[in-house]
């Protein structure tokens, strides 16, 4: 036992403590920065705070005012200024005072008709901000708590005929949890997966592992194998979701980005018990790959075919969104390589009866040890063959 | 009782026969040579006998019993292709795989230090593996499998990559490790180093033990009914007992008449008032053996 742990411990260490490990586990919250950082430069890029001109020659509003900046708003609105007549917004937009302006029609209380008139493309905020300055004093006579129910809209809940789950419009992370978990896993398996096919691949390459069958059994060393990259996969897990909670718990200071999601217990049981044994099974089959084949190209070309069922309910978001309970969303969330996504996505979504969850964990657990079982024969038989393959008929025979 | 017993081993790839019914015991504190040319079938036997493979048929004891996981801590192997993780500092990477063999972290530092200060790798034990010399390595690979003072080391082709120097230095570490009563098993095909070190060998060809006993005892067995002599003046051209003189630059081959011992012809000598330097029976060296051997299986077959 104590020799799984050193195993476990050296293979542990040997990549989280290298500066490749470091970038990749940076390199994740940097990407979603960076995304973010675009995101606002295009914003901004297609923003223009100049002003905008009105014509209100029929007195619509009465003591116009500038809608206030609004709390949690980067961008100031774009002022609107008021003019007499449509030559001097003509001629203000001719000497660049303004980006476009609006004529307010005399009939717009009835059928909300505005004319804008421009030279150029206005800045994207433009006619949103001037929307926002016609009904801002369009409503503001009226009691506060009524504009601000006007302002604010509905609140749509969706909730389960039991009231076990609901999902309003506001918290829709609900709905992006197990896409990101998905996604988070998908990376984090591979990572694993990857390391440990390298450094099963390595050693049969560099012919330690003559070595160390003569020093530990093979199921030690798989298994020490198999947890330790595990756990670098983990790890790389953990640190994302610390990322990923400073994240959600700064951003609501500078946007809007919704309620938190509330995720109940159950919920990440769920999640934990169909993501654990299923990267159990894909690293130990990972492994098995790894000392089969011959060298690093040809492991990660079958890897790749066995990892891609894993990604196979991505496309089909979609279907198992608004039927979370036809035919295929049950089979893929009980067929235990699509299940890990299937899932919990389809659980956000529908009641899943607790027979198909018992079922699918079972599955996954029950092969989780098959595959750790059979990564160990085959580690066996192959991790000394340098020149052919193992074929399964041999893995399954006494060796 | 034997440290390690191998009884009637076979062992199939495909359809090739790679060891077919090979026995042999190494006995305690003795120094065994595995001969025999490439393919032979050496490094299966000694995988079969480390319980990498599982024999076809046949069995294998060694230390009193089938190999378990506690009696893997009381063996050294040296592989003929070294095993060294390269990506990281020799240190490291020799106290991890001594860590393995059942030794205490502490232990084991301590104990790598001492290693690499004799075998002159100290100042590079910052160092990568990769960075190292082919011979460097080579030590290296010998500290790992010596470290946790085993009671069985098993080396394949312990000589290779190594300098006169180094050479000498290992012989004598495996001459030292003999004293303290480690049994060891040396496999190679360079036979004038088995008949410096090994007490016993046993010659596989072609899977199969084709010599198998005391290195002394089989040189003689070999040996033509001749020996060797140097003496201060020529020879006479007849010698009773003697059918033929070969000369050489240093020595005398004289070939015995049917039914004549070596002691009759120096008595002969003797007589005949020959200042003798040398006089020794001529046993044919180790490679005369394996290449006579080895020829004879091919043209038998």
């Amino acid at each position: 036992m104590k020799k799984f742990w050193l195993i476990f411990w050296n293979e542990y260490k040997r990549h989280v403590m290298r500066k490749r490990f470091i970038f990749a586990i940076l390199s994740m919250p940097f990407f979603v920065g960076l995304m973010v950082l675009i995101g606002f430069v295009s914003v901004w890029l297609q923003f223009n705070d100049k002003p905008v001109g009105y014509i209100d020659s029929y007195d619509i509003l009465e003591y116009p005012q500038q809608v206030p900046k609004k709390e949690k708003s980067i961008f100031d609105p774009v002022k609107s200024v008021a003019y007499p007549d449509e030559e001097s917004a003509k001629a203000a937009m001719i000497k660049g005072e303004i980006q476009a302006y609006f004529i307010l029609q005399e009939t717009y209380r009835s059928t909300g008709e505005v004319t804008m008139v421009s030279n150029i493309k206005p800045g994207n905020n433009a006619r949103g901000d001037f929307g926002e300055f016609l009904s801002y004093n369009i409503i503001k006579g009226l009691p506060e708590p009524v504009i601000k129910r006007l302002n604010d809209g509905n609140k749509l809940i969706i909730r389960s005929l039991d009231g076990a789950r609901e999902i309003g419009a506001e918290n829709w992370m609900v709905m992006l949890l197990p896409l990101l978990a998905g996604v988070l896993f998908i990376i984090a398996v591979n990572v694993s997966g990857g390391y440990l096919l390298q450094a099963v691949v390595e050693e049969k390459e560099n012919r330690t592992m003559e070595i160390l069958v003569t020093s530990v059994s093979p199921d030690q060393l798989m298994a020490g194998k198999v947890v330790g990259n595990l756990m670098v996969g983990l790890t790389e897990l953990a640190i994302w979701i610390v990322f990923t909670v400073i994240g959600l718990t700064i951003a609501p200071l500078f946007f809007d980005i919704g309620a938190p999601p509330p995720i109940s217990l159950t919920y990440i049981l769920l999640l934990v018990g169909t993501l654990l044994p299923a990267f159990v099974m894909v690293a130990a089959a990972m492994g098995a790959i790894g000392s089969t084949a011959t060298e690093m190209r040809e492991a990660q070309q079958i890897a790749g075919w066995f990892t891609l069922p894993i990604v196979v309910p991505f496309w089909f978001v979609t279907p198992i969104m608004f039927n979370p309970n036809g035919s295929l969303a049950v089979w893929l969330s009980l067929f235990p390589l699509t299940a890990p996504i299937a899932l919990p996505l389809r659980a956000v979504f529908t009641d899943v009866p607790w027979w198909q969850i018992v079922t699918t964990i079972t599955l996954l657990c029950a092969l989780a040890y098959f595959s750790l079982w059979l990564s160990g024969r085959v580690f066996r038989i192959g991790m000394l063959r340098y020149g052919k393959k193992v074929s399964l008929k041999e893995a399954f025979k006494r060796s | 009782m034997a440290t390690i017993n191998v009884e009637n081993i076979s062992k199939t790839f495909g359809s090739l026969l790679a060891v077919n019914n090979v026995s042999f015991n190494v006995e305690p504190g003795e120094i065994f040579g595995l001969l025999g040319p490439n393919g032979a079938g050496k490094t299966t036997s000694i995988r079969i006998i480390l319980d990498i493979f599982k024999p076809d048929s046949g069995k294998v004891s060694i230390l009193g019993g089938p190999m378990n996981e506690e009696k893997k801590n009381k063996i050294g192997y040296l592989p003929e292709e070294r095993g060294l993780y390269q990506d990281i500092p020799l240190e490291r990477c020799l106290v991890y795989l001594a860590t393995l063999k059942g030794i205490e972290e502490t232990e084991a530092k301590k104990r790598v230090a001492e290693y690499l200060e004799r075998f002159d790798l100290f100042s590079s034990r910052k160092k990568k593996v990769k960075e190292l010399s082919k011979g460097m390595q080579q030590k290296a690979q010998l500290i790992t499998t010596l470290i946790h003072k085993p009671e069985v080391v098993i080396i394949d082709e312990p000589f290779s990559a190594l300098d006169p120097v180094n050479t000498q230095m290992v012989k004598d570490l495996l001459r030292e490790e003999r004293a303290k009563g480690t049994t060891i098993i040396m496999c190679t095909h360079q036979m004038h180093q088995v008949e410096e070190l090994a007490d016993r060998i046993a010659l596989i060809d072609k899977g199969k033990t084709v010599l198998y006993g005391p290195l002394n005892k089989i040189r003689r067995q070999f040996a033509s009914e001749a020996v060797i002599v140097r003496a201060l003046q020529d020879l006479p051209a007849n010698l009773s007992g003697v059918t033929e003189i070969i000369k050489n630059n240093s020595h005398t081959v004289l070939h015995l008449a049917p039914g004549k011992t070596p002691q009759e012809i120096l008595r002969v000598l003797v007589e005949q008032n020959i200042s003798i330097e040398q006089f020794e029976i001529a046993l044919p060296t180790l490679d005369e053996i394996f290449i006579q051997v080895v020829n004879h299986a091919g043209a038998t077959k």
